[in-house]
């Protein structure tokens, strides 16, 4: 439930990127960059609720211990404040908001979408929020069946550059 | 940008084959030259990526092609080093080497003697044997290379790359019929592929066209090639290749609709209806041009068509559009 909730706006930001495609490549930079933010802002919150956590059980025992040397009669185990524990719980859905607003996009799940896609945009349309190209991105992975690497004719194809080679040479001479 | 390293470089345009056998030299020196199975070696240089081999094997490719043999001897030599010499892949692309510098045919013919010596040791050597077959039909023996495929075949009849080669070699041989039957075969093996659907489709239609076709063998041949574009498409979105196929042959088959006797019962290869026929050209026109507009404006996320397909369907529409007028 917690990740329907996160990943709600981001379905939303990204219909609203596809809406508006150019400025698709200004918003990836921009989305990395406020993710980060977002992320870096949430660890922080977290390591105080931590530390305030902390300080406060060391204070509790300071004071439990000399309670004890003073009356003798043990006070009841205290949890901790409200605050911290509200601090946390917040810092950790602000951490996941940061790191799901810097995933890559999403792919399509659909065959037909997803071949259309590769079709349609080439590699352009996989790549990650920097604008690189996915490692395993490949094309359409069924090309080699009419590329047939292993029966590659490589006479023929020495001789087809050969000729282009020649063709250019012949276009810059003019 | 310059093509990556990973992907085989068979298909692509002798510019993007240039611009990727000159990153050969760069590559060579970023990556070490001995490669040791010692461990003390292995632990100081850390672990050894397999993408590595896969950058060295297309780079001899794409440099025989571009007549780099220098790169392409250094490549294989880094490859025979971590592989051995009876490695059955680094022996195929020593033929390789040996097919690219090979001057007239008594050196080709030597090659050739070699493969055979090697597949008469081992009979299984599928790399060799496929080089073997490219080689007997480079030197123009095609029906040599078309037995030599069913042989292959015969033993492996799950590789669908070489039922691909057998469809090519018939076809180039004008046997559609069989070459037909080699590219169904492709289809049983990798169904999803929307690209030998549309091959197929293109199959039929080329069959069907042919001279000196009977009228029944006419119109089943153009029912199969409808259904095949359409399939094409219905696994891909906005496929080109598939819609100018649809456009072509739902456009023949209106032209010759009025001629057209139905006497084929047989329903399996019924043609659709005029109606249905119409829609689909509609249909087609219609994807087509809008691929071809986004194209021209270069639209983001529409630029993965190459231009020649591009224009290839602005010729089509075209075509179309003057029929019209007139």
């Amino acid at each position: 439930m917690v990740i329907c909730i996160l990943a709600s706006p981001i379905i939303v930001i990204r219909s609203f990127g596809a809406s508006r495609p150019q400025a698709q490549e200004a918003s990836n930079t921009a989305m990395t960059l406020l993710s980060k933010t977002i992320t870096a802002f949430g660890s922080l919150l977290l390591a105080h609720a931590c530390y305030s956590a902390r300080e406060h059980t060391a204070l509790q025992s300071i004071r439990a211990a000399t309670a004890a040397t003073l009356t003798s009669s043990s006070t009841a185990a205290t949890s901790l404040p409200v605050d911290i524990i509200i601090e946390t719980i917040i810092s950790t859905f602000i951490i996941l908001l940061g790191l799901v607003l810097g995933t890559r996009p999403l792919r399509p799940l659909e065959w037909r979408v997803w071949a259309g896609k590769i079709e349609r945009e080439g590699e352009e349309g996989f790549t990650d929020n920097a604008g690189a190209v996915d490692k395993d991105y490949m094309g359409n992975p069924f090309s080699v069946l009419e590329s047939r690497p292993n029966f590659v004719d490589i006479r023929k194809q020495r001789k087809e550059f050969a000729e282009w080679v020649q063709k250019g040479d012949g276009k810059q001479g003019q | 940008m310059a093509p990556p390293i990973l992907h085989s470089p068979v298909q692509l345009s002798p510019a993007a084959a240039l611009a990727l056998s000159q990153q050969a030299p760069a590559f060579l020196r970023s990556s070490s030259s001995t490669v040791s199975s010692s461990p003390l070696s292995t632990l100081l240089s850390g672990p050894e990526k397999s993408e590595q081999w896969l950058q060295y094997e297309n780079l001899i490719v794409s440099c025989l092609r571009t007549g780099d043999d220098q790169a392409a001897h250094q490549c294989l030599r880094r490859l025979v080093a971590r592989f051995g010499d009876d490695n059955e892949r680094v022996q195929a692309l020593r033929g390789l080497v040996k097919e690219a510098e090979a001057q007239g045919n008594g050196a080709l013919e030597e090659v050739l003697k070699e493969y055979n010596q090697i597949l008469d040791e081992n009979d299984t050597n599928i790399p060799i044997a496929k080089r073997r077959i490219a080689l007997l039909r480079s030197m123009g023996r095609l029906s040599d290379a078309a037995s030599a495929l069913v042989q292959l075949l015969d033993f492996s009849p799950t590789d669908a790359e070489a039922w691909s080669e057998l469809s090519d070699i018939y076809l180039s041989q004008g046997l559609y019929p069989q070459a037909i039957y080699a590219i169904e075969e492709v289809l049983v093996l990798a169904p999803n592929a929307w690209n030998i659907h549309a091959r197929l489709g293109e199959l039929q239609y080329m069959a069907a066209t042919a001279p000196g076709v009977a009228n029944g063998l006419y119109q089943k041949y153009m029912a199969e090639a409808v259904k095949r574009f359409a399939r094409s498409v219905e696994l891909c979105d906005d496929y080109l290749r598939g819609y100018y196929g649809l456009k072509l042959v739902s456009k023949r088959l209106l032209n010759d609709g009025a001629k057209a006797t139905r006497q084929t019962d047989d329903s399996e290869f019924a043609l659709p209806g005029t109606s249905t026929l119409e829609r689909l050209n509609e249909l087609a026109t219609a994807r087509l041009s809008e691929i071809v507009r986004h194209s021209a404006a270069s639209d983001r996320g529409w630029r993965g068509y190459s231009e020649a397909e591009v224009a290839a369907a602005r010729a089509l529409l075209a075509d179309d559009a003057s029929a019209i007028e007139r």
